[in-house]
């Protein structure tokens, strides 16, 4: 068995402490089912982690304005069947339903899925689509921005030294149709599609490139599937050549199109 | 600001209250193999994909190669030792021996926690929805048919015992 790097561990119970102690070396510590993956790679060497899992105030989904709240401590699973996400959110719960498997559902959590910012995210193409905000807290105060300006590139966020993710914002919409259409051969997707329209239309594609890449248009009958194909940035790896996952973009991007009621 | 080093944790394993001092880097895994002699725990993936280190924490499965024991404290851990009675195989176990749901073995504790599970969540799965909830698990000898024989059968097996 490969042994964890050592390091030293905290718990706070509020925010506040949790704030207190993130820096570059006590990095925060939410499921693990990244951080200690790439741990036991040798890959992140903290030295110290700071367990977000004692703080009560990070683990609610609640009704938010017009949006669902959900908090930073939240897992796929758990987001996934909470009656409120289930009701208003039923696009973003199948898309959780999906992830990974079930263990890494049960332990993973939306706001790690997005700060690692692993470029097959689904939850990432997903949250964009839907207008996701990021709800951000550091000494100084609270922030929020567009899922589409946090996620930067391959394990890049616009997060900054000292702060903390605290939740997610995902607006709801009545009219709003939605689609997400993936392909996996492997434990992370090869591809993701997510769309969404209500008066406009956002179409995102995820996992391909280095990072979720956004098509906007008045509507689904607008956007044009070859000329997104050709246009993507695509990252050739072992699941496929760059031809073949362009192929997939154009396929899986006219499926989503179709999906939403749009002509082509 | 120091941190814990170590930390006094008191979860309950297979039905039994334990307390035990542990490493914070320590995983479940290793403590569970190397603390507690419950071996049924394999190890091989380190990486979340292969399933075979599956146990549940407060009835959620789990992958205890990538897990910590600290994160265990006060809470439910069943390994595949807690589910028989005496000599008595639990039903799913026993489903699992009589559709040859195993040849080498290795990878059938994970397969039968993951079961647990899906029959707590799901009583009467269909073919679908079992071969998805195996998608984070490798079998490497059956061709997984009879895993899902075994789960069906398991499924029929538990639902007459609840009646
Ligand atoms: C085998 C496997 C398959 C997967 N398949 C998929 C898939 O199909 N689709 C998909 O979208 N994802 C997939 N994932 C990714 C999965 O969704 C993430 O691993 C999980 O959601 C991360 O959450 P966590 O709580 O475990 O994060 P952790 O591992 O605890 O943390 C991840 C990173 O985020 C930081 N962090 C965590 N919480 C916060 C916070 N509140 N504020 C600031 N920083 C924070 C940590 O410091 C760390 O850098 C897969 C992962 C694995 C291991
Ligand atoms: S060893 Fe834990 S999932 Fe493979
Ligand atoms: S029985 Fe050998 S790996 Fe499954």
């Amino acid at each position: 068995m490969g042994v964890l790097p050592a390091f030293r561990l905290h718990r706070p119970t509020t925010l506040a402490q949790a704030l207190e102690l993130v820096n570059d070396d006590r990095m925060p510590y939410a499921g693990g089912t990244e951080l200690l993956l790439a741990m036991k790679e040798g890959l992140l060497r903290p030295t110290h982690l700071v367990d977000l899992k004692g703080i009560g105030s990070l683990r609610d989904v609640r009704e938010s304005g017009s949006g669902v709240s959900i908090g930073a401590l939240v897992t796929h699973t758990q987001a996934a069947d909470h009656p409120i996400v289930v009701d208003r959110l039923a696009g973003l719960a199948a898309v959780l339903n999906r992830v990974g498997n079930p263990r890494v559902r049960a332990t993973g959590t939306l706001a790690g899925n997005l700060c690692f910012a692993e470029p097959r995210s689904d939850v990432a193409a997903a949250l964009i689509a839907l207008g996701g905000e990021v709800e951000i807290a550091s000494a100084e105060g609270r922030r929020a921005m567009a899922v589409e300006d946090f996620v930067i590139g391959p394990y890049t966020t616009a997060l900054e030294q000292g702060e903390l993710v605290t939740g997610i914002l995902v607006p709801v919409q009545p009219d709003l149709r939605f689609a997400y259409l993936k392909h996996q051969t492997t434990e992370r997707p090869t591809l993701g599609v997510a769309a969404a329209a209500n008066s406009h239309c956002s179409l995102v594609v995820g996992a391909v490139g280095f990072a979720p890449q956004v098509f906007r248009s008045p509507s689904p009958s607008d956007l044009d599937p070859s000329a997104i194909a050709d246009r993507v940035e695509v990252v050739p790896d072992l699941t496929g050549s760059e031809e073949y996952k362009r192929h997939l973009v154009e396929v899986y991007v006219r499926r989503a199109v179709a999906a939403l009621g749009g002509r082509r | 600001m120091i941190g814990l080093d170590t930390v006094e944790i008191a979860p309950r394993i297979n039905g039994r209250e334990t307390v035990l001092e542990v490493p914070v880097r320590m995983t479940l895994a290793e403590m569970l193999r190397d603390r507690l002699g419950l071996y049924g725990v394999k190890v091989s993936c380190e990486m979340q994909v292969c399933g075979v280190c599956t146990v549940l924490v407060d009835g959620q499965p789990v992958s205890s190669c990538t897990f910590l024991a600290a994160d265990t404290d006060g809470r439910r851990v069943l390994t595949v030792e807690g589910l028989a009675e005496g000599d008595r195989l639990h039903p799913i176990q026993q489903a699992f021996v009589d559709r040859f749901a195993l040849q080498c073995g290795f990878c059938t504790p994970g397969f039968i926690m993951m079961t647990k599970h899906l029959l707590e969540r799901s009583p009467l799965p269909d073919r679908e929805e079992i071969v998805e909830h195996f998608d984070g698990n490798l079998c490497r000898c059956t061709g997984y048919a009879p895993i899902i024989e075994a789960v069906q059968d398991a499924a029929g097996r538990l639902g007459r015992r609840g009646s």
